[in-house]
């Protein structure tokens, strides 16, 4: 739609085949992410936001996973059609990925040197000792103190906050294009938490890359995002610029997520709840999937002749139909 | 309710051949609070600010280096292990893991029942009536007693596990960062029925967490830890609009929010120093934003002082000030 478009995911559908059953992780997704913004992904567990991000990587097993149906298209190409030797070329070098525990997603065998290396020796076609000279660099960039010397220390050598920068200088050796942040800083301290998130943004300030941002927590994502899309049951509830996402929310999901969300505030507040439970994936609610929690469901939600699906409520606010027409009426 | 002095927990750290005690985590260092009937007080901090040791050294659950500990006035550190037993059922945790804090191999009436058998002497009737209403209680129904924790969400295993915390009709409850496990609207549910079951039965909470926004929603007071130390104490609202020591403040500005009043944040340097080497002076001293040079001095006493009715802060941040 828009040239500036780095990645334009359209109608992506990634379904699991579990026994007869299939589950339906992710069920008709489509957005753009800008060139240099943030685009935040916001949903409970189970909502589909890192099965989005895994299949944007093509990191789902090709035996379980099918990411039939829609289109990731990146550089004029469609991500989902590529040969496995061609998206390795893009993996790690034009878009990379970071993880929420730093722990388990460093290999605790080999040194910072070796790991941060291997990427640039890999995409860059670089000697082991200019991939050192980069890896101390990188660990310079995101704020790790005496490079030269930690550059051989192991992951369990570091601390929780200084794990994950080593992954963020890991992820981005390469100059990528797009970083997908998966939940980067949910088993982080508060305080680190805040370090991490200046981090991102100073680098991001500096190197251009674009960022897609998933978490389940809100403040965050008003901290640090562009534009936020809420998900729920592997279906997309909304899309929109940040601040008109939180000013004036129109799905009632997303409303009743703003009410919850913790706030400091000097007087005691009432807090707020939304019943229920996330339905599960393999048997979702007939309709509109969000109806069985929703506060105010509509007659209509139910029947089986709903279709979920976007609709322009405002210009570049997106929303599921279901929910905004029956608040129209 | 609850009175503590000067409580002190240090673990040993033992090296080498012969065992030898080469140094100690200093996990809490001399922490005095009171905590009234009725009250439910906040303790908030950083992993590794000494936190769960403290809320278990209150209960006894590890022994406590130096100190006393006071329930209803009555000095229960030196009480023997017996003693302690039949005073065990009026306090009672609620853990952070749902997955972890239940027994697999134990149907949920059999988890809920463990602590009835052991402490009452009633019939199988009164007992299975118990349970049933507490199922209830916590919002699940008697079905659910049949079944084993796989069967659960996390917010229902934590509902179990409240139900657990609660069927002995106790008195004191130290909630252990009871809802960081569960997602945000899971939380919130959570949230209402800790303040719900807590009106029904008269509970006396300390509600240990990490994260302010939780703390603001359900505390009546708060203590802020830090390295084993208390920095700060004050009701609610008092700490919130008011904070006066510089780690508090910083917590409260980092905290995401999504309607943010104030668009000042003070990032903190660095991490929680190691309990094993704490800083000298001040222990907050290395990661503060504007350390005064007398901070490092070694005769800095750390220890609060009341600034204004019910508010109390560390004496050498609040003489920084």
């Amino acid at each position: 739609m828009n040239s500036e478009n780095l990645l334009s995911i359209k109608n992506l559908k990634t379904h699991f085949t579990v026994g007869k059953s299939v589950v339906k992780a992710v069920d008709g997704v489509s957005f753009n992410l800008e060139a240099g913004k943030t685009f935040a992904i916001v949903g409970e567990s189970g909502s589909g936001k890192s099965i989005t991000a895994l299949s944007i990587m093509g990191l789902l097993p090709n035996n379980l996973a099918q990411t039939e149906r829609g289109e990731i298209l990146f550089d004029n190409k469609n991500l989902i059609d590529l040969e496995e030797n061609e998206m390795r070329k893009i993996r790690g070098n034009r878009i990379s990925m970071i993880f929420q525990e730093p722990m388990t997603s460093l290999n605790p065998v080999y040194d910072l040197s070796y790991q941060i290396s291997e990427t640039i020796i890999l995409h860059q076609k670089k000697s082991k000792e200019q991939a050192r000279k980069i890896a101390i660099e990188m660990l310079d960039l995101v704020g790790i103190p005496e490079p030269q010397k930690r550059i051989d220390s192991y992951p369990h050598e570091l601390s929780g906050g200084m794990r994950q920068r080593a992954m963020i200088a890991m992820a981005l050796s390469c100059n990528p294009k797009i970083l997908i942040a998966d939940e980067p800083t949910t088993a982080l301290d508060v305080t680190i938490q805040a370090q991490i998130i200046d981090l991102m943004q100073e680098l991001q300030k500096k190197l251009g890359m674009s960022i897609i941002f998933i978490t389940h927590d809100l403040g965050v994502v008003s901290e640090i995002s562009d534009h936020v899309m809420v998900m729920y049951l592997g279906n997309v509830m909304e899309i929109a610029e940040t601040s008109e996402l939180f000013n004036n929310p129109l799905h009632s999901y997303t409303k009743s997520l703003i009410d919850i969300a913790p706030q400091i505030s000097d007087e005691k507040r009432e807090i707020k709840v939304l019943r229920g439970e996330i339905p599960s994936p393999t048997n979702p609610p007939s309709g509109c999937v969000f109806r069985t929690r929703c506060p105010n469901p509509g007659i209509g939600c139910k029947g089986g002749d709903i279709d979920m699906g976007l609709i322009e409520a405002r210009p570049g606010h997106w929303v599921d139909r279901c929910c905004y027409e029956s608040s129209q009426t | 309710m609850i009175r503590v002095e000067n409580i002190k927990k240090y673990f040993p750290i033992k090296d080498g051949f012969f065992n030898n005690k080469s140094g100690d985590v200093k996990a809490v260092e001399n922490v005095s609070f009171e905590i009234p009937e009725g009250e439910i007080l906040g303790l908030v901090g950083e992993s590794g600010s000494g936190k769960s040791t403290l809320g278990r050294a209150i209960i006894r659950l590890i022994e406590p280096t130096q100190g006393n500990i006071f329930y209803k006035n009555k000095n229960i550190t030196k009480l023997s292990d017996s003693e302690m037993r039949k005073l065990r059922k009026d306090f009672q945790i609620i853990f952070q893991d749902p997955y972890a804090s239940l027994d697999p191999r134990k149907k949920v009436f059999d988890i809920i029942s463990q602590g009835l058998k052991v402490h009452e002497k009633i019939d199988k009737n009164s007992m299975n009536q118990i349970v049933e209403e507490i199922i209830q209680d916590v919002g699940l129904q008697k079905e659910h007693l049949n079944r084993y924790p796989h069967e659960f969400s996390g917010g229902q295993r934590q509902r179990i596990g409240i139900a657990r915390a609660l069927v002995l009709n106790p008195k004191f409850i130290i909630a252990d960062e009871p809802v960081s496990a569960l997602d945000v609207t899971i939380q919130a549910q959570i949230l209402n029925l800790i303040l719900e079951l807590k009106k029904k039965y008269s509970l006396t909470i300390l509600f240990i967490s990490h994260d302010l926004s939780v703390i603001n929603q359900i505390a009546d007071r708060v203590m802020v830890m830090y390295l084993g130390h208390i920095v700060e104490v004050a009701n609610t609202s008092n700490l919130f609009s008011n904070p006066q020591h510089p780690y508090t403040r910083s917590l409260i500005e980092t905290a995401p929010q999504i309607f943010r009043k104030n668009k000042k944040k003070t990032l903190l340097k660095g991490d929680i120093p190691s309990p094993i080497n704490p800083p000298s002076g001040c222990v907050f001293r290395t990661r503060c934003p504007n350390p005064g040079i007398d901070c490092k001095g070694g005769n800095i006493e750390m220890g609060l002082i009341e600034i204004e009715p019910g508010h109390w802060v560390d004496q050498c941040c609040a003489n920084c000030n």
